[in-house]
């Protein structure tokens, strides 16, 4: 060795550090570091892309699921989807689509050709000779349609097809099959996406906080103060407590069958859970009339369920689907069976005049702004350290272990894509010219003008 | 005809690359390998180390005259040679157990720092180190790398127990002896920001290809440490994990460590199964008096695609071959390395 050369450190980071005297204490957080890891998602698993009928026949539409680029093609009624990023120098496939077949999709600035099935490289419009042709390509996705409803399973390139499980094992658990493990008495079998009949009716928006925040705040049992002066509650007089305590030993139950969806489930509205409807201190008093009893349960990769939500018959499903680390996609659905045209009018009719913009857009809007409120504190990591959670957080922690567990893989960091650069000038005029980064792609409208 | 002709040698890698070349009487088909070029693992160069292992699968190759291979006499039978030692008898053939990329990731020397020094069982050190500026090198879960001690002119091997994704941070766990070289350095001057010269990575041992077939690793001691660095791997890996029986040992119940770092391994993989044992007792809850071999197969028959990792001191992967044979695994699914105390 020369002793002349100094032998030098590499620049450190700092680490943090961890006070024993709470419930996340340190050694609770390594139980569920996987999760912290995951600012990117969990990846390998099926997400809502598009409702389907945002994707008529024909149409390209991109999106980005995980830090993933995505482009969706309908071909004959079929939905495609492959990665939205040129294997030749990156150019999205779906800012200006380009297909002169059924069977492919070309990229709109050399000519690249992918078929939609595979995405391997089948052609190159100027240059098809060239070697490369046929031996390379670019990822491509599975894809289900149900109940009006297009998802993907959002996979890493090199996740086994043969690998892939059933989208059921990605989707909330159903009625009346598990009646008797989670016996539900005060309200009927909650509905299920993959029900004969189904019809989901819902929207989806970006919202702009981490999709992990943005997750606990469904089953968070404290998190119901912030509904309390929502419209709907008070005209329809419903009892929403202001909180609801763990009284049990058992609160909450894991569900993690072998072949099945994997999370849990909370016994709301049971003697395992107190809701909380008066603080003396404060003089608060909640004497609304009708009881409107519900329950909460979430399973992998973060879908959440709230049977018997708005009202009878219905269920309410959320996603927080992750675009990036500081974005994500929130997917409010409601779903019913309506077995006639006639059911599912009236279904629609009521989704339209109420629900839609008392429940999705109202009740649900407080929490969008709440999930934004937390955005900032965890936003450079430390909040995952400084949180003081106490025994309501019980739901928070419990899912955080079991997504530690179950996960199919931690998504890495977007690789070249939009807003993976927080400061590019491109994220930054965007801003400027008033449009908010998000879900799908920028699109080039007009081909002449710039 | 030993000794006298030059024969034709093929080194056939586990991903299908193969070479043939000539080997001179008298001479290694390691050293014939390398001057043709090719990546072949090696470090020793004197038959003790295993780096070098290989898989006679056609022809003869006995052991070269003055030198001595640390094989058993089971595993020359089975066709394992050191081709350090060996020489060529025929034209042979013989199966490397890794791929021809692997020896490209050629040893490097360099500085790491000592980032933390931690007691974690009576006769146990965690060393925590990080790679300084002058040093980086990537390397497969399973190999090691050496360290030279302070102050001496030796140096010791140690497998890694960390992850190629967290370099360059490396982690290792160190038997304590009394009287060994590093131990005296460890407990009476390792400090925090101490810069040791070191070297690597190398071995023969690492995780294989993803595949579908249960994974079996037996651990003596600090033959933990590799096997963590594998199951972390396996973990990180995409598409549906294999079921994998960790079947850990140590000689007492003071000598156990990483209990949580275990426990959170199989929280994280629901595919993971892990024993633990304790040749004596008393044994704490939850852990087997007995040896961490037997534990292996003990409820129910093993599946024949079985592919073993053994890490610990050379009786107990002796005992453990046999066992794992004896239980049907293939001796070409059995992956060894073994330490000696020093
Ligand atoms: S960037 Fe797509 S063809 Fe060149
Ligand atoms: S190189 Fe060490 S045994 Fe051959
Ligand atoms: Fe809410």
């Amino acid at each position: 060795m020369n002793e002349a050369t100094p032998v030098r450190r590499r620049s450190t980071v700092r680490i943090n550090t961890t006070s024993d005297q709470r419930i996340n204490d340190s050694k609770t957080q390594s139980q569920y570091q996987p999760y912290k890891d995951a600012a990117w998602g969990f990846i390998n698993h099926w997400y809502p892309a598009l409702f389907s009928e945002e994707l008529p026949e024909d149409k390209v539409e991109g999106i980005q699921i995980a830090g993933i680029p995505i482009v969706l093609r309908r071909v004959d009624g079929k939905v495609f989807a492959l990665k939205d990023q040129c294997l030749h120098r990156g150019v999205r496939l779906s800012a200006k689509p380009m297909c002169f077949n059924k069977s492919t999709i070309t990229c709109w600035y050399h000519g690249f050709t992918f078929d939609l099935d595979d995405g391997k490289l089948s052609t190159i419009v100027a240059n098809p000779d060239d070697p490369l042709v046929g031996t390379t390509g670019i990822t491509s996705y599975p894809v289900e349609e149900v109940a009006g409803m297009i998802f993907v399973f959002v996979r890493e390139d090199d996740f086994p097809l043969e690998d892939v499980p059933p989208l059921s094992s990605d989707l909330p658990i159903r009625f009346p099959e598990n009646s008797e493990k989670f016996p539900h008495p005060l309200w009927p079998a909650a509905p299920s996406l993959m029900d004969e009949g189904a019809v989901a009716l819902g929207m989806h928006r970006t919202g702009q906080s981490n999709w992990r925040i943005a997750c606990e705040n469904g089953f968070d049992n404290a998190h119901i103060l912030v509904h309390m002066d929502n419209t709907i509650v008070h005209a329809l007089n419903w009892v929403l407590p202001l909180g609801i305590l763990p009284n049990h030993e058992e609160p909450i139950t894991l569900i993690e069958d072998e072949d099945g969806p994997k999370g849990m489930m909370q016994w709301l509205f049971t003697d395992r859970w107190k809701p909380v409807l008066e603080n003396e201190a404060l003089g608060l008093k909640i004497d609304a009339l009708n009881g409107r009893f519900y329950r909460t349960s979430v399973v992998m990769p973060g879908v959440l369920m709230v049977e018997n939500w708005p009202e009878e018959h219905i269920v309410q499903y959320e996603w927080y689907v992750p675009i990036t680390d500081d974005m994500y996609e929130y997917w409010e659905v409601m779903v019913k069976v309506c077995p006639t045209d006639k059911e599912k009018a009236a279904f629609k009719h009521r989704f339209d005049r109420v629900f839609l913009p008392m429940c999705l857009r109202g009740f649900n809007d407080c929490d969008l702004y709440a999930r934004e409120a937390m955005e900032e504190f965890y936003a450079d990591g430390t909040g995952w350290d400084a949180e003081q959670l106490v025994s309501t957080d019980i739901s928070p922690i419990t899912w955080r272990k079991l997504a530690s567990r179950w996960n199919r893989g931690i998504a890495k960091p977007g690789k070249g894509v939009p807003n993976a650069t927080k400061t590019s000038s491109i994220r930054l005029r965007r801003l400027a010219e008033g449009k908010a980064p998000g879900y799908f792609v920028q699109k080039i409208e007009d081909v002449n003008s710039y | 005809m030993t000794g006298t002709a030059q024969h034709r040698v093929t080194l056939a890698f586990s991903d299908g690359v193969e070479h043939e070349m000539a080997v001179d009487p008298g001479g290694s088909v390691l050293e014939a390998g390398l001057a043709a070029g090719l990546p072949l693992l090696h470090q020793c160069r004197s038959g003790s180390c295993s780096s070098c292992l290989a898989t006679l699968v056609e022809g003869e190759a006995a052991t070269l005259p003055g030198c001595s291979s640390s094989l058993l006499a089971s595993e020359r039978a089975a066709g394992q040679r050191l081709l350090c030692v060996t020489g060529a008898s025929s034209d042979c053939r013989f199966a490397l157990p890794y791929d021809s990329k692997v020896g490209e990731n050629r040893a490097v020397e360099g500085h790491a720092f000592v980032n933390a020094v931690e007691r974690v069982a009576a006769d146990v050190m965690r060393l925590e180190l990080e790679l300084a500026e002058d040093c980086w090198f990537e390397f497969r879960p399973g190999q090691f790398i050496q360290i030279k001690v302070p102050g001496t002119d030796q140096t010791r091997s140690y497998s890694i127990a960390s992850t190629p994704a967290e370099l360059p941070k490396i982690e290792l766990l160190i038997r304590l002896l009394p009287g060994g070289v590093m131990s005296e350095w460890l407990l009476g001057q390792a400090a925090v920001d101490t810069a040791l010269e070191i070297s690597g990575p190398y071995g023969a041992f690492f995780l294989q290809e993803a595949s579908k077939a249960p994974v079996v690793m037996i651990a003596g001691g600090t033959g933990l440490a590799p096997m963590m660095a594998m199951i972390d791997v396996i973990r990180a890996r995409p598409g549906r994990k294999p079921p994998i029986h960790l079947s850990f040992g140590c000689q007492s119940a003071e000598g156990l460590f990483h209990g949580e770092a275990i426990a959170l391994r199989s929280m994280w993989l629901p595919s993971l199964t892990v024993t633990t044992s304790v040749d004596r007792g008393p044994a704490p809850d939850g852990v087997r008096i007995g040896n961490p071999v037997e534990a292996v197969g003990a409820d129910g028959p093993l599946d024949p695609e079985t592919v073993a990792y053994l890490c610990g001191p050379p009786g107990m992967i002796e005992a453990a071959r046999r066992h794992l044979q004896a239980l049907g695994v293939a001796p070409g699914n059995i992956h060894a390395e073994q330490f000696v105390a020093s």
